[in-house]
């Protein structure tokens, strides 16, 4: 297994239901060993993409290389990938271990060789003591587990997995989350995981491919996409952020200034030449995080504003304060995370603020 | 649960309650007459007695009609489940040519069955058939067949999609995903339409007495018998035909209404 070698590739690829477009002109690279996830609201097309990959779909255009070698037309039952579906898929008229040792049996390995496997199949999702039950005689994560172990089974080089765990309630969820990880971890198989919660994503992936509406936004660590989106969409769909729109000022370094209803804040650019090179004027947006606007003393230096309190929430460990910002004409809405005081916050509402933020907090994505 | 106010649930069970008496209680009375013994014209309430079904077991003609109609019954529930399922499993997702076949399957068993059997028997005098069991276990299929192709494609279409697809995904082939995994799940709904076919087969008269050669089926050497008047052994026949309708229709709401198993996805 060597992280840096790409196990799968899709090139170009497009998919169409008919006549209406549902996957555009995607490029994605799925490196061996790793856990990738597909993150994207529902209907942004990632149930297609896995089909695609698992051949449940024909491709409309492109193609699909594994190991180099196309696969685009490889049938469904020839790939080596296996998938837990959204709703488990178990064959209700077998047991646990029919289920599991199905991969086996329909390609004729020997009776004993298919009870050790399963066994041993079982006894890595901890199911060792269901294996005479039937399906319906299983709880939901217990199901889970079972389509897990029969796609394990076939030792597949990746593992596809369809929002696995949405029908679980939050609790059973986390440890799901920490128990698929930890498998995960344990056979150093590909992981290619959909889920449109991104919490869960942030939690499990290596990397994090984020789709809006057929298209790939952005690839990345999850630290990447947080720190530094590429697009409006992401800055927005991953992690609480406050946008303010501008036009783009002149490079200074490794950083720009953006004019803002706010005034002007300046903000860090390292690492995203496509910042650099973009013209002045242009229209962007400033971008920081809930946690990365302070309450400031002074009125002077960079990236300072005022604004009046319109709502305090209470969230446990922070408190998120609702702030208007900017004139009337062009109000602003920000927010604030500053951690909770056993005493009461030491803010009111109605009161109004000096905030800011370091430029190094602060990134821009263009409009 | 119980959305209407309860003077009006009382009305309707009422009523329900009334129908019920009205259609079946008269049903009841050869099954218990069969079990006296008619002297001078009236029943001898006095003693019961079998004497009637070991009359019927007697009856050359009676026993001959139970073997036709056995042999017509089991002839037409191999080829309409066989053909009803192929049937099914071949329009189950498409959307081309359905309604019309379905219309097809289904007008033999809506029309009344009058029509159904002047058009079969205008069919094989056109094709120069001669009428025979053939014949017969022909038109009882077809007569029967949209039972059966309704009961595999409503199962068929309960059937989650991904089972199929998961199948195919752990590397199984089309010839393994349907006898491992499609044609178990719908043996139940088979099993079930069978035994209604079995039952539709068993009861049918009207047709059966259009295209019939000389062989009778249990119903029409009924139907014969009863134009001489109402006699103990009659009486015997129809509560055994009863009986063992009832019995089969019991079987057969058995396998058709899903258990646990088959409703483990919702
Ligand atoms: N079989 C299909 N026929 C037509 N449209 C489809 C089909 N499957 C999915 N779509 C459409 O494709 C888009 C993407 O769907 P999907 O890949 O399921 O999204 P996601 O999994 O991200 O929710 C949706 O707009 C959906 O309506
Ligand atoms: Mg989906």
């Amino acid at each position: 297994m060597n992280q840096n070698t790409d196990l799968l590739t899709l090139r170009s690829v497009s998919k169409s239901y008919g006549k209406v477009p549902v996957l555009h002109d995607i490029d994605l690279s799925i490196r061996d060993g790793e856990f990738l996830t597909v993150l994207g609201p529902s209907g942004s097309g990632k149930t297609t993409v896995l089909r695609l990959i698992g051949g449940l779909e024909p491709l409309t255009a492109g193609e699909i290389r594994l190991d180099g070698q196309d696969i685009s037309r490889m049938p469904i039952n020839k790939r080596p990938f296996n998938t837990v579906f959204q709703d488990y898929a178990l064959f209700p008229h077998m047991t646990v271990s029919g289920n599991v040792g199905y991969g086996l049996s329909v390609r004729h390995v020997q009776r004993r060789e298919i009870a050790r496997r399963v066994a041993e199949a079982l006894e890595l999702v901890q199911l060792g003591r269901f294996a005479d039950r039937f399906p319906a005689q299983l709880s939901g994560g217990q199901r889970q587990r079972v389509a897990l172990a029969r796609a394990l089974i076939c030792q597949p080089r990746l593992i596809l997995l369809d929002e696995p765990l949405a029908a679980l309630d939050l609790e059973l969820r986390r440890q799901m989350q920490e128990f698929l990880k930890s498998i995960q971890r344990e056979i150093k198989t590909t992981f290619l995981f959909v889920t449109h919660d991104q919490e869960e994503a942030i939690g499990m992936a290596d990397r994090i491919c984020v789709m809006q509406a057929g298209h790939i936004r952005q690839l990345g660590t999850p630290h990447e996409l947080y720190y530094k989106p590429n697009c409006e969409f992401v800055a927005r769909f991953f992690g609480e952020n406050n946008l303010v729109a501008g036009k783009l000022g002149p490079v200074q370094g490794e950083q720009r200034p953006i004019e803002t209803a706010l005034g002007r804040l300046v903000c860090s650019i390292s690492d995203q030449p496509h910042l650099k090179a973009a013209p002045d004027g242009a229209n962007a947006f400033a971008a920081f995080r809930p946690e990365a606007l302070h309450l400031a003393d002074a009125t002077e230096g960079d990236n300072r504003f005022s604004g009046t309190i319109a709502d305090l929430a209470f969230a446990g460990s922070s408190t998120v304060a609702t702030i208007a910002a900017g004139s009337d004409t062009a109000a602003q809405r920000l927010r604030l995370r500053i951690p909770s005081r056993i005493d009461g916050s030491a803010l009111k509402a109605g009161e109004t603020v000096s905030l800011s933020f370091a430029p190094h907090e602060g990134h821009l994505v263009l409009a | 649960m119980n959305a209407l106010p309860r003077p009006s649930t009382i009305f309707l069970a009422a009523i329900t309650t009334l129908v019920a008496v009205l259609l079946y209680s008269p049903l009841f009375v050869p099954i218990v007459s069969s079990f006296f013994t008619i002297s001078h014209g009236d029943v001898d309430w006095s003693s019961p007695t079998l004497s009637t079904y070991r009359a019927l077991a007697e009856n050359h003609d009676i026993l001959a009609a139970l073997r036709t109609t056995l042999i017509v019954g089991l002839c037409t529930v191999v080829l309409s489940v066989v053909s009803g399922t192929l049937l099914a499993l071949y329009y189950h997702g498409r959307r081309s040519g359905r309604s019309i076949l379905q219309f097809i399957i289904f007008l033999p068993f809506l029309m009344p069955p009058i029509i159904s059997g002047l058009a079969l028997l205008i069919f094989f005098r056109e094709i120069g058939l001669e009428r025979s069991l053939l014949t017969v276990v022909i038109g009882h299929t077809v007569f029967v067949l949209a039972i059966v192709y309704r009961t595999v494609l409503m199962r068929l279409q309960s059937m989650s999609r991904t089972l199929v697809e998961a199948s195919y995904d752990l590397g199984a082939t089309g010839w393994q995903t349907f006898w491992r995994i499609i044609l178990p799940n719908l043996s139940s709904a088979m099993v079930g339409g069978a035994i209604l076919a079995f039952a539709l087969s068993f009861d049918e008269t009207m047709i059966t007495i259009l295209v019939t050669g000389t062989q009778s089926t249990l119903p029409v050497r009924l139907w014969a018998m009863m134009r001489l008047g109402f006699s103990p052994d009659i009486n015997a026949l129809v509560a055994l035909i009863l009986m063992f309708t009832v019995l089969l229709c019991v079987l057969a709401a058995r396998f058709l209404i899903p258990r646990q198993m088959a409703t483990e996805r919702s």
